[in-house]
């Protein structure tokens, strides 16, 4: 057995020549594939991881955002809520014044009403008592109280100032017709108590009541139930 | 009966002579580099069946180089795979008719031993330089720099005579066989020839990478962070 030197040196330079041309057209190549995939693999990889991130970011960003939502919302409902107090106190402020001012009104309005009921009340019970006295008094017809009325004419007459005594032409006016034989008696006291001779003439007013009341163009002396009453219920609508 | 040990010249180019385990390799190189080119040109992203057996046989030479040298591949992908490939091959030409496997000739398995022994020292250096890689033979001391060197040499000749033995051995049988009893009945001895063509070329593969590995390691300068505490 020997070894061919030759078939030797040939056989390892095939085997080295084989090695480069396997290396250039078989390793590198599909290795380069292999590294390329795994390349785009890690390239999809980061891709995804950035997008993944990029999502988080987004979804922090929303939750942050949805955060900031119902702090608003609570804000705006505590707002809304502050401003629905105050403008709940301003009414009721408002309402209360109003209600205050209404009840004052009414108030007034009230004492108003009782006091012009008071004062009709007042006129009514007034011309009621009138009326019941000048009843009662209509019963007292008869020659004493004209006689009376007569004298109490006199009186006045003569409590008057001599110049108010002048007088032309006067009206004797009576509640009833006086008659035609008393009436000159009773002129001439009447001339008797002015000092003059006027004219007088005899006038029947049933509203007088009763009395006798003497008229005259500067002159005017009420002597009746009638004056009398109205005085009367003068002076009482007047102190209500 | 001609001697399996023979490898006589079939012609002589200039005054070299070319026995018939060199054209059977040069057979052997044509198909495999031919091919690989062939298959390899329309590569894409998106591999097809072919491209996915092509990516499968990188990855596994690559696991293989990861798993027993603890390093990147890429530097020995091509001289760790094309060893496997074409014993690989080599062996299984046997299958062929008329055709004697290159590996069952001395010479072949020398000049593939001579080329990892050759590969063991251009590594070596080249990870550690000259002075690192000389400096491995005294690991772990300077006493064992015979009994290294004599390793070194030793191993590269196991290298030779496992795969010559194997292979030649299992040509030799077959060729008795095949005399002695006819046309079937090596067939089982051939199926297992097959078998340990096949293993053959996975441990001369693996073989070259520990020794390799071995290499690089020991004539690699230590890194400060390996390096123990004071």
């Amino acid at each position: 057995m020997s070894i061919d030197w030759a078939a030797l040196g040939l056989q390892a330079l095939n085997v080295l020549i084989l090695v480069w041309l396997l290396a250039r057209f078989f390793w590198r190549p599909v290795a380069g594939v292999i590294e390329q995939r795994r390349a785009a693999a890690q390239a999809l990889l980061d891709d995804a991881g950035a997008k993944n991130e990029a999502a988080k970011a987004a979804l922090a960003e929303v939750t942050a955002t949805r955060a900031g939502f119902a702090q608003e919302r609570e804000a705006l409902l505590a707002q809304a809520q502050a401003q629905a107090a105050a403008a709940r106190t301003t009414l009721l402020a408002a309402a209360a014044q109003e209600a205050e001012a209404l009840r004052r009104e009414a108030r007034a309005a009230m004492q108003t009403e009782q006091a012009a009921a008071a004062q009709a009340w007042r006129a009514r019970a007034s011309r009621l008592a009138v009326d019941i006295a000048a009843r009662l008094a209509a019963r007292l017809q008869g020659e004493a109280v004209q006689a009376a009325f007569l004298e109490f004419l006199l009186r006045e007459i003569q409590a008057l100032p001599p110049a108010a005594r002048q007088a032309a032409a006067l009206e004797a006016v009576s509640a009833t017709e006086i008659p035609a034989a008393a009436q000159p008696d009773i002129a001439a006291r009447i001339s008797a108590a002015l000092g003059v001779m006027p004219r007088i003439t005899f006038i029947t007013e049933p509203a007088l009541i009763a009395g006798l009341e003497l008229r005259g163009p500067h002159l005017r002396i009420s002597n009746s139930w009638r004056a009398d009453l109205d005085r009367i219920e003068q002076d009482l609508t007047h102190d209500g | 009966m001609i001697s399996p040990l023979s490898n006589p010249p079939l012609f002589h180019l200039g005054p070299l002579p070319v026995p018939e385990s060199v054209v059977a390799t040069w057979g052997i190189m044509l198909l495999l580099a031919g091919g690989g080119a062939m298959l390899t040109r329309g590569l894409r992203l998106a591999p097809s069946r072919t491209q996915a057996a092509l990516e499968l046989l990188v990855s596994t030479v690559d696991s293989q180089i990861r798993d027993t040298m603890r390093v990147e591949p890429g530097p020995y992908r091509a001289f760790i795979g094309t060893l496997f490939v074409f014993i690989f091959a080599a062996n299984w030409s046997a299958l062929l008719p008329g055709v004697e496997p290159p590996t069952a000739h001395l010479e072949t398995d020398a000049a593939l031993a001579l080329l990892v022994f050759l590969a063991v020292i251009w590594f070596g250096v080249r990870a550690g330089g000259v002075r690192g890689y000389l400096a491995s033979f005294a690991f772990p001391n300077p006493i064992m720099i015979p009994l290294n060197f004599i390793e070194t040499l030793t191993r590269t000749f196991s290298l030779l005579v496992r795969l010559f033995g194997n292979v030649m051995s299992g040509v030799f049988v077959i060729g008795i066989v095949l005399s002695l009893a006819g046309l079937l009945i090596p067939i089982p001895l051939m199926a297992l020839d097959l078998l340990t063509g096949a293993v053959q070329a996975y441990i001369f593969a693996v073989l070259a990478m520990v020794f390799i590995a071995g290499a690089v390691a020991e004539a690699k300068p230590e890194t400060p962070s390996t390096k123990a505490p004071p």
